[in-house]
């Protein structure tokens, strides 16, 4: 375990021990939106403060580093107001990195937050982004990404949804580089009176684009899910590519899925996509499978897994992909999901 | 093994069966044979437990139990498999995911300890040569993007994993060129034991050629109108069913 220096809150590592990811992952802890101190971050890869509250996250020009950075932001008795703080996250020209970013409530205090995260993608950078929400049942949490991806410059971002009163995730994505790439990819899994919702608009506004967006959610009892997605094409854009699709597993009569896909194209020559669908588990699939000895509920519990897993699957890091597989897993078998060793269980 | 008497089950309140009686001992082959709407989909249907057919009279035990208690999970770990006319496809669920939980459901049944990787390896390789499957097929979806021939393969392969004490195979043949025909059929009789049975549902006698039946029962608007001996399905094809049903 790498040795992190945690000044002011030595009780934080310990909390955190789990390690959720991956051996190879340096972690920055930012407690009601301020960041605690600065971790060793992996070479190439820097995380400070960004004034009072929020922080910044730097990949260098040309960097690569070997590790991904892990932020963990979360809630505690220490601050129970509603905050708004913005974070900022860079990656400079060239630079290839991965980042895992995680909320968390520690305290059953009732949390609002509402944060904002600023991203720069600059000319030819890669970054991933997995972020994981995690939330007790009493938190509200809104994340709005400001995203701008430069020319040949890509960004893929997973958003996982595990647990919350009320998660937004609101995107506003503007490809302004020719050849940026843009994915965008969302599991949501809700139950009791729970509300998740994705808003995305897709602004390709130079030719030579790609866009994708896969949002993909399972609602139970009388949650709720809002998917409300834009693609913009501006008149110059030719050539541009965008897809986008949204569909929904209704497990309960009383959940609802309310689903707003748009186009907006004013270019003549481009591919784009729409699809958005609400359906029930599938009777046919769930008698083949009990035909073969497989419990009504386990074979139902397949079939959740595997209507998410098609986001899941969007993980490139192994290690991390099968931890959030796990993690769905035990959050469909109706189990606080969590982390290994983690005595919060906070996830 | 298998003593079905008087069965009548209906859909919607139409009545398809109408009376079935048919009993199947250890060892045994049975072909049941009938023109379209007779009623042989909805036997196997209702005999693997599907909810959609409800049962009005009659009694069906399985190794002395009474099978129509049984849930369709329950029937699978006694020993009933029913091979599908359409097999469904499973996109996510990958066949291996699919074998290994149905193994390890039927493991605790006999109260077993779940399978190990490397037994369960041994074993789908083993049983994937029986009907002369490719492994790259172990990693897809359960049935996703398989031709019907292929489908087909895989509920044999399904068969040989769970060596099931009673088979209904539903039209196994429909659908199977001439190879895949002798491929299924060759897996079927490896798997031939003198404590196992099966029940071959099949609108032809093609396949009867290949898999020999003890017994061959016609089945007509929803009754058993004639059961006798192989010769019986040759007859059949000879002579179609009018003089079955009009005789």
């Amino acid at each position: 375990m790498k040795d992190t220096k945690f000044i002011y809150t030595p009780e934080i590592p310990e909390v955190f021990r789990c390690r959720v990811p991956l051996p190879g992952t340096s972690q920055a802890f930012v407690n009601n939106g301020v960041l605690r101190e600065e971790s060793l971050s992996p070479k190439g890869l820097s995380v400070t403060s960004a004034g009072e509250t929020g922080f910044s996250l730097v990949a260098s020009r040309g960097s690569v580093p070997e590790e991904s950075m892990q932020i963990i932001c979360f809630r505690d008795s220490g601050n129970t107001n509603d905050i708004a703080f913005t974070n900022r996250m860079i990656f400079e020209e060239s630079s290839d990195s991965s980042v895992l970013l995680c909320t968390h409530t520690l305290t059953l205090d009732r949390f609002k937050t509402d944060e904002t995260i600023k991203i720069s993608v600059e000319k030819s950078a890669v970054a991933n982004i997995v972020v994981m929400q995690n939330e007790h049942n009493d938190s509200s949490h809104s994340v709005k990404f400001e995203i701008d991806i430069q020319s040949k410059g890509y960004l893929r971002i997973n958003v996982i949804s595990l647990h919350g009163l009320f998660l937004e995730n609101d995107f506003v994505v503007t490809l302004s580089g020719e050849g940026a790439v843009c994915e965008l990819n969302g599991a949501y899994l809700v139950d009791g009176n729970q509300t998740v919702k994705s808003n995305v608009v897709m602004n390709h506004m130079v030719p030579g684009c790609l866009s994708r967006q896969l949002f993909k959610g399972i609602l139970d009892d009388e949650s709720r899910a809002h998917f409300s997605g834009r693609i913009v094409v501006a008149r110059d854009a030719q050539k541009t590519e965008a897809y986008q699709a949204n569909h929904n597993l209704l497990i309960s009569q009383n959940a609802k899925a309310y689903t707003q896909p748009q186009l907006e194209i004013y270019a003549d020559d481009v591919k784009c996509s729409h699809g958005a669908t609400s359906g029930i588990l599938d009777q046919n699939a769930l008698f083949y499978m009990r035909s073969r000895g497989i419990g009504e509920s386990e074979a139902k519990l397949l079939q959740q897994l595997a209507f998410v897993y098609d986001v899941l699957e969007k993980i490139n890091n192994e290690q991390l992909r099968q931890r959030l597989c796990d993690l769905t897993e035990s959050r469909l078998r109706g189990e606080f999901s969590h982390c290994s060793n983690c005595s919060m269980n906070c996830c | 093994m298998l003593e079905i008497k008087g069965l009548h089950a209906s859909i919607g309140g139409k009545e398809i069966l109408k009376g079935i009686d048919i009993s199947v001992k250890a060892g045994e082959v049975h072909a049941i044979m009938g023109p379209n709407g007779s009623g042989k989909s909805t036997l196997s249907a209702v005999l693997a437990g599907r909810d959609t057919f409800e049962v009005t009279q009659g009694d069906v035990r399985f190794k002395d139990i009474n099978l129509l208690e049984l849930s369709p999970e329950e029937r699978a770990r006694e020993g009933l498999f029913l091979g599908f006319q359409y097999p469904v496809e499973i996109p996510g669920v990958s066949n291996v995911n699919f074998m290994k939980a149905a193994i390890n459901e039927q493991r605790k049944h006999k109260s077993l300890p779940p399978v190990t990787a490397a037994e369960f390896l041994k074993l789908m390789r083993e049983k994937m040569a029986v009907v002369e499957m490719d492994s790259s097929f172990s990693g897809r979806g359960v049935n996703v993007g398989f031709s019907g021939g292929e489908k087909k393969r895989n509920e044999i392969f399904q068969l040989a994993m769970l060596e099931p004490t009673l088979a209904i195979l539903d039209e196994t043949d429909s659908g199977l060129d001439i190879d895949a025909l002798r491929i299924v059929a060759a897996g079927v009789n490896k798997l031939k034991t003198p404590d196992n049975a099966f029940i071959v549902i099949t609108h032809y006698q093609r396949l009867l050629d290949y898999i020999i039946p003890d017994v061959v029962h016609v089945l007509y608007d929803g009754r058993i109108i004639k059961s006798s001996g192989k010769e019986l399905a040759l007859e059949v094809e000879e002579r179609g069913y009018d003089w079955l049903i009009n005789g």
